[in-house]
């Protein structure tokens, strides 16, 4: 992972990811049909309106983004063959693939990115102002080249350009309408590998093969159809039977995952989640007792066993996070372990009592504090491992109470009212910490309107800066500085814990192969993706 | 007396209208109880919005108007039957219902046909052969069937007959790319259906039988009985013409209730069993608060409890032809 830092923008970087996506290349015979298992069913299926999971794991067969990313998160041509990147920063120059058209026949040209991009994903996309920001206009000189003009210099732009982030759709479908009512967003055209076929609600969601695909002899696979079953036991079911191929990450318990890979003709598929670098936290409330105190959490993030967590309530799928900038990310150089404040010493437990008398907290009767911890209503995992925190941090005299909740009233307390002491949640920290890692802890996000930000409302004008100076900043080898100085300084002052990276995996039928072919993984095109006959 | 019943059902139907609205304003304003609202879900699950995306889909959902003209406008709505649009599911609410009421209406269906007529047969037995080992076997399965949770029946019914036997598909309610009508399809279906519509059945058959059989040892201790006995009556005379009719009255109401309360059962089983009814789409819309639909489904659960009771009551005529339905009861 630690690979020396290649240039970002490079289109050297083309032959190389090449090489990776042929390295499967033999035996692959097309025709089949898999069945993925998802939860839940998404609202819609076209993902420039809508970042939710499911509707992403949908959309990306159906739609092409500018570009896609190798493993270790450079850029590789998709719709866009060809790129670059002016001397000074501000401009971006693409040359788009020849002779692609939409599933409905119609010729795909530079309009489609310019409205799609400025006009449909920037302001639509929850994440599109992360990504596409500081773009002010985008130039179309001929119908097959784009130039994306830039306010100011911004490197995560060219990490969110994929069908996951910012997928191209059709302009003469969507252009003059009410987008998200337009009945194309539940029926899409794209120019992706898979075209949409139908949806029955409740059900399934049948994609079948796109026979005009501008990747030749590809997809492999006829169709992919994604089934909708309420529940996790009959998903594991279903897979035993061999009646599901794939179930994605959270459709199917962890204990019972390990159970599904000791079978035969199942097995757990790793990786496919570098592109979206997900890691769990606990969220501190930093605005109220006890947790406007550094000592507290600092004691918090000693106290926490975080190996144990993982191994007993998440059976081993994940690994301790370093901080909020995880390994991930660790191909652009924006990681660091080096210089961290380390919790997971011997003497931790000590090293925490002694923080909490510091703080104020004197051990009275075996106990110290009582908060309450909200465990994100994301299943019976996460309340599990509400049940390891509070014993955890029972060990140093801070009594837990858990307050178990559904979505929409946990969403409102803890990240509306700010009502809350400890929460738990995961993050997608996304490619570049710029997109995905700030919301956490930047004070600009503090803001009751808009949930999952910095709910916990922590300011420091260092962090800020820091944050700031790595949105405009041209030179990746600075913007890796700043991200290693965040690091060291976040964990220090441990507004959050970090608990651990996340292993999306996914359970699958051996009769599938090459199904993670990307960091995407099932958030990819599959269309590498062939099945055994 | 079919003109009587049709002008008695009609009758009660209208009286049930004053009742379905005020169970729809009860509902209206009950359900905002709730904490969180569909913006905050939508926002939840995009993990990253911005407060102008929050501020764009309150304005769509029309979630920034203030409480009493969201009531107006739905009630308006309400009058001319337009249930109104889920912004979620991006399409109109009745569609919604009615794709998912086939699939409801089959397994409800299904399991009360088999409920209710095992439930009676067991009951009588039960009855006829009181004080019997028969009798306390039958007794003793109504209570464990009645005592399992329905998810865990489903389970195991999935474990042993589509796991381990290989009998029956786990879950779903049609092969997915097969063909969707003709003899073929409905074959397909039928085979689906078996397992969910059985566990659905154990959980109530168990009190149907229970109910049954007290109903019929009540029935078999009159008057009446005692005197076809003395005429010398065969004993399956006596129970099947006399004492069977005049015990199933009590299971038919508690049918009528039940039809209701099916709806709310099925969530388990449509669950466990990946059934695409009506109950999974008032979980999930719970969930989402996506209020409208959720009171698109109370709309109808409503219409369907006043109809059903009025068809019950119709029934009840049937049965038992000394019922009269404009009231009172024949001496």
């Amino acid at each position: 992972m630690f690979k020396s830092l290649k240039s970002l923008l490079s289109v050297s970087t083309i032959a190389f990811a090449l090489a990776v996506t042929a390295s499967s290349a033999g035996a692959q015979s097309p025709g089949g049909t898999i069945v993925i298992t998802t939860t839940p069913e998404p609202a819609t299926i076209t993902n420039a309106l809508s970042s939710a999971p499911t509707t992403a794991e949908l959309a990306t067969k159906i739609f092409d983004g500018l570009l896609e990313y190798d493993m270790d998160l450079n850029p590789i041509p998709s719709l866009a063959e060809s790129w670059e990147v002016s001397e000074d920063g501000l401009s971006v120059t693409f040359n788009l693939r020849k002779g692609v058209v939409w599933h409905d026949g119609v010729p795909f040209t530079s309009a489609d990115v310019q409205f799609s991009l400025l006009e449909v994903v920037k302001e639509y996309h929850p994440r599109g102002k992360g990504n596409l920001g500081p773009v002010t206009s985008i130039d179309t000189p001929d119908d097959y080249t784009v130039v994306l003009n830039l306010e100011h210099p911004y490197v995560p732009l060219m990490r969110g350009l994929s069908s996951l982030e910012s997928p191209i759709i059709p302009k003469h479908i969507y252009a003059g309408t009410d987008f998200r009512n337009n009945e194309a967003v539940n029926k899409p055209i794209g120019t992706g590998p898979f075209k949409f076929v139908e949806w029955v609600k409740g059900s399934y969601i049948r994609l079948e093969r796109n026979e005009d695909y501008w990747r030749e002899g590809k997809p492999y696979l006829d169709s992919i159809v994604f089934r909708f079953i309420a529940d996790s036991a009959t998903r594991a079911a279903g897979l035993e039977s061999g009646e599901i191929d794939v179930a994605t990450f959270g459709t199917i318990n962890p204990v019972e995952m390990r159970r599904l890979e000791s079978l035969d003709g199942i097995s757990i598929a790793v990786g496919g989640y570098e592109a979206i670098s997900p890691v769990m936290l606990l969220e501190l409330n930093n605005q109220r007792p006890p947790f406007d105190n550094k000592l507290v959490r600092q004691a918090v993030a000693y106290a926490l066993d975080r190996q144990r967590i993982i191994d007993t309530v998440w059976y081993g799928f994940g690994k301790p996070a370093v901080g909020p900038i995880s390994t991930f990310v660790a191909g652009s150089g924006a990681f660091t372990d080096e210089g961290i404040r380390d919790y997971a010493v011997d003497d931790r437990l000590e090293i925490a009592g002694k923080l909490l008398d510091e703080a104020g907290y004197p051990l009275k009767d075996g106990k110290r504090m009582s908060i309450i911890h909200d465990p994100a209503p994301f299943g019976e995992d996460w309340r599990r491992m509400g049940e390891v925190i509070k014993q955890q941090l029972g060990k140093v005299g801070i009594e837990v109470e858990l307050r178990n909740r559904d979505y929409p009233s946990f969403v409102r307390a803890v990240h509306n009212e700010y009502d809350f002491d400890m929460s738990s949640s995961w993050y997608i920290g996304m490619a570049d910490p710029t997109l995905g890692v700030q919301r956490n802890t930047w004070s600009k996000m503090i803001n009751p309107e808009v949930p999952f930000g910095n709910s916990s409302g922590y300011k420091n004008p260092e962090v800020d800066r820091l944050w700031e100076a790595a949105q405009t900043e041209a030179d990746p080898d600075k913007r890796n500085e700043y991200f290693h100085d965040l690091q060291r300084l976040l964990v220090e002052d441990s507004p959050l814990i970090w608990l651990m990276e996340m292993d999306l995996v996914a359970v699958q039928r051996d009769r599938v192969k090459d199904l993670i072919t990307s960091p995407f993984g099932i958030r990819g095109g599959l269309y590498d993706t062939w099945v055994e006959k | 007396m079919w003109f009587a019943n049709a002008k008695y059902v009609l009758g009660r139907v209208l009286h049930g209208i004053p009742i379905i609205l005020a169970i729809v304003v009860v509902n209206f304003f009950l359900i905002r109880l709730a904490p969180g609202d569909a913006a905050q879900v939508l926002a939840g699950e995009s993990g990253a919005a911005t407060a102008e995306y929050m501020r764009q889909i309150r304005e769509q959902f029309g979630l920034d108007q203030p409480l009493w003209l969201q009531f107006v406008n739905y009630m308006k709505n309400l009058l001319v039957f337009d249930l109104g649009f889920s912004f979620r599911h991006n399409r109109e609410i009745s569609e919604l219902i009615m794709d998912r009421l086939g699939a409801t209406a089959l397994l409800m269906g299904t399991s009360m046909v088999l409920s209710i007529g095992f439930g009676i047969l067991l009951g009588a037995i039960a009855a006829v052969r009181d004080r019997t080992l028969l009798s306390h076997v039958i007794m003793i399965l109504a209570i464990v069937t009645y005592a399992t949770p329905l998810f865990w029946v489903g389970l195991m019914l999935i474990i042993v007959f589509a796991l381990n036997l290989g009998w029956f598909p786990t879950s779903g309610i049609a092969t997915i790319g097969a063909p969707v009508d003709g003899f073929e399809y409905a074959i397909d279906v039928a085979h689906h259906l078996v397992l969910p519509a059985i566990a659905l059945s154990f959980f109530y058959m168990a009190l149907y039988t229970r109910l049954m059989r007290a109903s019929m040892l009540e029935t078999l201790g009159q008057d009446f009985i005692k005197t076809a006995r003395a005429k010398g009556l065969s004993s399956s005379n006596i129970v099947f013409r006399h004492a069977l009719r005049n015990a199933i009255i009590p299971v038919l109401t508690m049918a009528g209730v039940q039809v209701s309360a099916m709806l709310g059962g099925s969530v388990i089983i449509e669950s466990v069993f990946g059934w695409p009814g009506l109950g999974l789409l008032a979980y999930e819309a719970l969930f989402s608060r996506d209020l409208n639909l959720l009171l698109g489904i109370f709309f109808l659960s409503s219409i369907l409890v006043v109809l059903t009771n009025a068809i019950v009551d119709v029934i009840y005529t049937l049965v038992d032809p000394r019922i009269r339905l404009n009231g009172g009861r024949h001496a």
